[in-house]
């Protein structure tokens, strides 16, 4: 049997922090793969406006914005597989990656794969996901022209979702657990100002009521347990992230959250394992913070690669 | 090969065959569209001479849309012999449409 091919460096996933990390991997000389499951730029993809990323004065569509550092990283050697990973050896040696198109192997892996919006995990929730249900205003919002939505968080995630919603649909209907907002204050004066929205304190969706598609919600107080019906077009669930580590659980020290523990450095429990991004413990998730622990995580592999650490 | 755009008179013409074809509606404006579009290539070409992979424009094809009752996109819909075999919604990984496509030509 011939010799399996190992990478210097596998990215698993191929959003902002992994294909920065594929850059710098890549500009260094490493032999630098990239896993990713279906195309670049992770949940930035999905972000029509991206302002908070220096050097695009007029902002810039997040999926472009993946697509280019993507192309950057290749034009220095670095390749894509289109491949959902299935499971990982991290301290084998080398470490080995089970997936869909195959298995491979890799001295160093920044595992990069990020966070998805946490469901609510109501029945027919997955089912009714583009049926009425949602997780990104700035994505689906344009369907519900006219129509009534409701909004499920109380975050600033939830609060922006609501802003954005009223000025397309109808009405907005925000529902919260709480008596009061979490979100930042800069939001509050301008959704208690707005006249399509409408706030349902104390309340968490109980049901989701249903013909095929999304017909309304069922609410419940969660001081008296009251139930009330409430007919809407659309349900948009923002209510946190949830990262995406069930892959490396186990193996990687995770907080109670579900995140990789690492510090600024990306170092994770096990040498030539990297956190990279929104999956590693941090105070900031932005696509900034991102792409600064894709270099950072190539600078420590180099140092691995070579003896050191 | 790359995927083929086709228009409506070509996507009835060609769902008539005995050669499958895997159709992805879509539309320019949307983002869960884009996100699968490259997965789709790499598709187009490791299934090439064995389904016709298409692309169909909703905004240009509306009665066709209609016709085939996608409400909601993308939508990849597998025909053979002028019937629908079967059809997966916003597909979430490149493996997702591997499985669909074994799966519906298992039909």
């Amino acid at each position: 049997m011939s010799e399996p091919h190992v990478y210097d460096m596998i990215v698993v996933g191929g959003g902002p922090g992994g294909y920065t990390a594929a850059l710098y991997a890549a500009r260094a000389g490493l032999d630098t793969l990239v896993l990713e499951k279906l195309s670049a730029g992770g949940q930035m993809a999905l972000t029509e406006q991206i302002d908070n990323y220096p050097g695009f004065e007029e902002g810039v569509d997040g999926f472009t914005l993946a697509e280019r550092m993507q192309t950057q990283a290749e034009r220095f050697g670095a390749k894509t597989e289109y491949a959902q990973v299935d499971r990982m050896d991290l301290t084998a040696v080398p470490k080995v990656l089970e997936t869909s198109e195959g298995t491979f192997y890799a001295r160093t892996v920044a595992v990069a794969t990020g966070a998805n919006p946490r469901e609510l995990g109501l029945p027919g929730e997955a089912a009714l996901t583009g049926r009425g249900v949602a997780y990104c205003a700035a994505c689906d919002g344009m369907r519900y022209k006219g129509k009534t939505v409701v909004v499920v968080g109380g975050g600033n995630s939830a609060a922006a979702d609501a802003m954005l919603l009223s000025r397309v649909a109808k009405e907005v209907i925000l529902v919260h657990r709480r008596d009061t907002l979490r979100a930042t204050k800069i939001y509050h004066d301008p959704l208690m100002q707005a006249e399509n929205i409408e706030f349902r304190w104390n309340s968490v969706v109980a049901e989701l009521l249903q013909d095929g598609k999304l017909t309304g919600v069922k609410l419940r107080d969660v001081n008296t347990g009251e139930e009330t019906t409430i007919p809407c077009d659309g349900v948009f669930i923002s209510v946190g992230r949830k990262p995406a580590t069930d892959l490396v659980e186990g193996q990687l020290t995770l907080d109670r959250s579900g995140y990789i523990v690492a510090d600024e450095t990306t170092r994770t429990n096990i040498p030539g394992v990297y956190a990279v991004g929104d999956v590693r413990t941090k105070p900031l998730r932005q696509v900034v913070t991102a792409v600064a622990d894709g270099a950072t995580a190539v600078h420590m592999a180099e140092e691995y690669l070579a003896g050191g650490e | 090969m790359a995927a083929l755009n086709i228009n409506q008179e070509q996507f009835r013409e060609m769902i008539q065959g005995d050669k499958p074809v895997l159709v992805d509606f879509w539309a320019p404006w949307c983002g869960y569209c884009r996100r699968i579009a490259p997965a789709y290539e790499k598709i187009a070409e490791e299934y090439g001479d064995r389904l016709a992979v298409v692309k169909l424009n909703i905004d240009e094809a509306e009665q066709v849309t209609d016709e085939e009752g996608v409400e909601v996109i993308p939508t990849l819909i597998l025909y053979k012999n002028g019937k629908a075999l079967d059809s997966v919604v916003n597909p979430g990984s490149k493996a997702a449409i591997d499985q669909f496509i074994r799966e519906a030509l298992e039909k």
